[in-house]
């Protein structure tokens, strides 16, 4: 009995990592709240749509969120819950009244969507697996809560920096890469994934996309053989506070060489190549992905790098 | 007649061994890495081989292979204690739900871990805890005799299994995400190198309810026959069936903190072997951890290398293999306990 | 008594019950037993179902505690024995056993060895022969090596018996020993157990069938009403009027062909023996 109800589980547990990094599903929208007024009601059930609603300024359309959301952004903390980003509450999201719900395709989502649908609700789904369809997201959340402007600015400031990032890296050398999102098990960032796609605009080689597409649970052995040159451990159990200091960070780094060092075979271990990130600002697919590809130059090219982009930015500018 | 001998004793235990050291070797030598014996053997006794090939064999799969072996031998053996204490042939720590709470004690302490700071070690004690009291209900419930007849047994056993994971899913659900996620994997068993870090205490656990299991052997047979008759045949009841219950939550406790719940290693094994060389404790008890350690590591190797590049859980293996068995086993018992 | 004379050995020591009670389940059930098994003599106890008769033989090994009175082996009370100390000098020997697993006969015979050996360790060549010859008495050595769940009850009431000869104890307790077995293996049963009495120890057997107690027992307890009716030699015990007030049923006794007492349960009412 439990057997085959643990088997359910895993399946959901599975899911459940896909869904974290490639952060999921979420939101509505709208109507007017006091001091809000023109803007629709929102509940959006999953944290990379909250944080692209917030990140616009219309955190005041939210009227619901999921927990991961609250999680995430602290700032709605104070924001009515409807629920985990697998079992949303349908009656606590219809008890908002709201005239949109935003969520992401994939996962036990679209069966809520469809739930909501039936009862009547406007249900806003989705995708937000790859690079282009993040910035869609946000130009579409842009349009949805009247911020366009905002929203072009965004998308603006993420293709700029891409561009400078891809040219300040451009002929540097491409370290062999694997980006750890979970350690036990092993999970990791596979192919046609945005972080795939970034890991690859700032110039290094991602090992992972070897082994599957998507987030793949890999094996530590093939780990061990594929013998990477830098390690970005993204676990949970390399935990970095949200606003990390900068010593918190390096101390977290410590914390994963040592835990890494158990395989000294490892290149990056044997060139202390081995960084924590913080999960949320590097693997959030929301509307910050110039910050995350900042932070993924900087591990992969050295702080020297951030100088090197800044005079790319200035340049496109100057003209 | 047919005695239990010293030289049949070493000769049983000895060719045990032997088979365990070729299924330990078989499954050093398997993995995504095409690694062949020679360099395994290499690596593990000679400190030969690069350094990538010594972390797979050393750093990856031994460590892996290490845990198998202990948390088999721990669930094999507490599945031969419970089944001569509870005078049941179908007791399994999983059947019974003792490993059920001592995953739920553990999972406790992994959740507040979320909120407090916890030495690493706390999460196997609160599992040891766990295995305990849930070893204290069952007897409770069972009225100390395992008196309620097998199915009786069962029965609490799947209340127990369904008050445990209940418990465990509402863990899940107000734990953080990934707290939330990780306690989900406590459910269906696997094994992981990363838990290594446990295995001294782990270790500990088992090596020391082991020893209690071998020690009281003898007792274990008298037991066996039930309380009265043990007693009449000058056993210390209480004491003795209180040492081992204690023992057998130990290693139940240390088996589930690191590998969740794994099932019916501890049904299948003793079962099997009773069949085999017989009931008498004294060899059953060493020989079940020696097969129980070899029937788990050959259980994850089947569980990571049946499916190319994707890694089954080995609980899903055991229960794959033990739920029919099971069945086949309750099928069995009802039918004879109808005759008269 | 007549067999019992001072037997060269003394063995066995005296089971003595002095004014003892006892409750089942919170319920009192006896209450101012006083008897005494001495060494050499078979003691037969009788009394209807439920009248307390396994109750005495647990009180008498001790896993029961009296609520009044005290049980003594030799000057010490039972309960005042470790487990292991009762189990070298008392042997019961079931009604029945349930093994719910595949033991073999030799096995659980062996098992009656156990008090005698240390707590860890195999069994030594000494216990082995002892086995043997136990099943080699009761002619029960082809059984050794069947496992006990495919025994009759007959075969497995055999077992038990030789486990408790194994056990080499100064006091036996049979509960109904002979109940499953055919009239050869009663009377080897009944044989074995004289010769075990012959030796300066004793026993205590409860039994249901009067004839048979008559024959095999020295001295015999009656039980009825939760007290000793009667205690004494067979002809002095088994009266119709003590049958009426432990059994209430209408008996004859007669002697037999070889002198000894036959009893003759009367079938319908109104025959009533008083002539």
């Amino acid at each position: 009995m439990i057997a085959a109800m643990s088997l359910g589980l895993s399946s959901i547990h599975r899911l459940s990592r896909l869904g974290f990094v490639p952060f999921t599903a979420l939101v509505v929208l709208f109507a007017a709240v006091s001091g809000a007024a023109g803007l629709p009601r929102l509940v959006s059930l999953n944290p990379s749509l909250t944080a692209i609603v917030e990140r616009l300024g219309a955190a005041e359309a939210l009227v619901g969120v999921d927990d991961y959301s609250a999680q995430i952004t602290p700032a709605l903390a104070d924001r009515p819950r409807v629920g985990g980003l697998f079992d949303p509450s349908l009656e606590a999201v219809m008890a908002l009244r709201p005239d949109r719900v935003l969520l992401v395709a994939g996962l036990e989502q679209e069966s809520h969507a469809k739930a909501l649908r039936q009862l009547g609700l406007e249900v806003e789904v989705f995708e937000n697996e790859r690079y282009e369809q993040v910035l869609a997201n946000i130009e579409r959340i842009g349009r949805l809560v009247g911020r366009e402007g905002p929203a072009a600015e965004r998308i603006g400031a993420i293709r700029a920096l891409r561009a400078a990032v891809e040219r300040a890296t451009h002929g540097r050398p491409q370290p062999r890469t694997v980006i750890v999102l979970d350690r036990s098990p092993l999970y990791l960032v596979g192919a046609e994934t945005f972080l795939d796609e970034l890991l690859r605009a700032v110039g290094a080689v991602n090992l992972g996309a070897e082994v599957a597409r998507g987030y793949p649970r890999g094996s530590l052995e093939w780990l061990v053989a594929a013998g990477p040159e830098l390690v970005l451990d993204l676990s949970p159990q390399a935990e970095l506070a949200a606003e990390a200091e900068r010593d918190e960070a390096a101390s977290a780094s410590a914390g994963a060489l040592a835990f890494w060092a158990r395989w000294p075979s490892l290149p990056a271990v044997k060139t202390r190549r081995v960084l924590a990130l913080d999960a949320t600002r590097v693997s959030l697919p929301g509307p910050d992905l110039d910050r995350a590809l900042r932070e993924l130059a900087v591990a992969v090219h050295g702080a020297g790098i951030e100088a090197a982009i800044e005079r790319e930015l200035a340049r496109r500018e100057a003209p | 007649m047919i005695r239990l001998t010293p030289a049949r004793l070493f000769a049983v235990l000895g060719g045990m061994t032997v088979v365990l050291v070729v299924i330990v070797l078989s499954a050093l030598a398997t993995g995504p890495a095409p690694l062949s014996l020679a360099e395994v053997f290499g690596a593990l006794v000679l400190g030969e081989g690069s350094d990538a090939t010594r972390d797979i064999v050393l750093g990856v799969r031994l460590p892996r292979v290490a845990l198998g072996l202990l948390v088999g031998a721990a669930l094999a053996t507490a599945g031969a204690v419970f089944q001569a204490l509870l005078r049941n042939p179908l007791a399994d720590p999983y059947v019974l739900g003792v490993s059920g709470g001592a995953a739920l004690a553990g999972i406790a302490v992994l959740a507040l871990g979320s909120v407090v700071a916890l030495p690493t070690q706390s999460v196997p004690l609160a599992a040891f805890v766990g295995g305990i009291v849930a070893t204290g209900l069952l007897y409770w419930v069972s009225g100390g005799r395992g008196g309620s007849g097998p199915t009786g047994l069962l029965l609490t056993g799947v209340v127990f299994n369904a008050v445990a994971s209940a418990g465990i899913v509402f863990l899940a659900s107000v734990a953080g995400f990934f707290e939330g996620s990780r306690i989900f994997l406590w459910l269906i068993g696997q094994l992981s190198a990363v838990e290594i870090d446990a295995a001294g205490l782990v270790a500990a656990s088992v090596a020391l309810g082991l020893t209690v299991a071998c020690v009281l052997a003898r007792s274990l047979n008298l037991l066996a026959l039930g309380d009265e008759s043990a007693s009449e045949l000058g056993v210390p009841v209480d004491s003795h069936r209180r040492a081992l219950l204690l023992a057998t939550s130990l290693m139940v406790g240390g088996a589930v903190s690191v590998s969740g719940l794994i099932g019916f290693v501890g049904l299948i094994v003793p079962h099997a072997l009773r069949l085999v060389i017989g009931s008498d404790h004294r060899l059953l008890v060493p020989a079940t951890a020696i097969t129980g350690a070899g029937f788990l590591v050959l259980s994850d190797t089947l569980a990571r290398s049946l499916i190319e590049g994707r890694e089954l859980p080995v609980g899903a293996v055991t229960a794959l293999l033990g739920g029919p068995l099971f069945i086949l086993l309750l099928r069995r018992s009802q039918s004879r306990s109808r005759l008269p | 008594m007549k067999r019992a004379a001072q037997p060269a050995e003394v063995l066995g020591e005296t089971l003595r019950f002095e004014a003892v009670a006892a409750s089942r389940g919170g319920r009192p059930l006896l209450h101012g037993i006083d008897f005494e098994v001495r060494p050499g003599e078979i003691v037969g106890l009788a009394g209807r179902n439920g009248a307390g008769k396994t109750t005495l033989l647990q009180l008498a090994n001790g896993l029961l505690a009296p609520t009044a009175g005290r049980v003594l082996l030799g000057d010490t009370p039972v309960r005042d024995l470790g487990r292991r100390a009762v189990a070298r000098r008392i042997a019961l020997v079931p009604q029945d056993l349930h093994v719910p697993f595949p033991f073999r006969v030799g096995e659980l015979v062996l098992m009656g060895r156990a008090p005698h050996q240390p707590l860890v360790g195999l069994d030594g060549e000494q216990d082995v022969a002892r086995t043997i010859s136990a099943l080699a008495r009761l002619g029960i050595e082809d059984l050794a090596d069947r496992s006990v769940e495919t025994l009759s009850g007959g075969e497995r009431q055999l077992v038990l018996f030789a486990r408790a000869l194994v056990q080499d104890p100064g006091l036996l307790l049979l509960d109904e020993p002979t109940a499953f077995l055919d009239l050869k293996h009663r009377l080897e049963v009944l044989r074995e157990v004289r010769r075990f009495a012959a030796s300066g120890r004793s026993a205590l057997v409860v039994s249901h069938d009067l004839t048979l107690a008559a024959r095999a027992c020295d001295r015999l307890v009656l039980i009825g009403e939760g007290e000793v009716v009667a205690v004494g030699p067979p002809e002095q015990v088994l009266t119709p009027a003590n049958l009426k007030r432990a059994f209430a049923i209408d008996a004859q006794v007669a002697p037999g062909p070889d002198g000894r007492l036959v009893v003759l349960p009367m079938l319908g009412p109104g025959e009533s023996e008083s002539s």
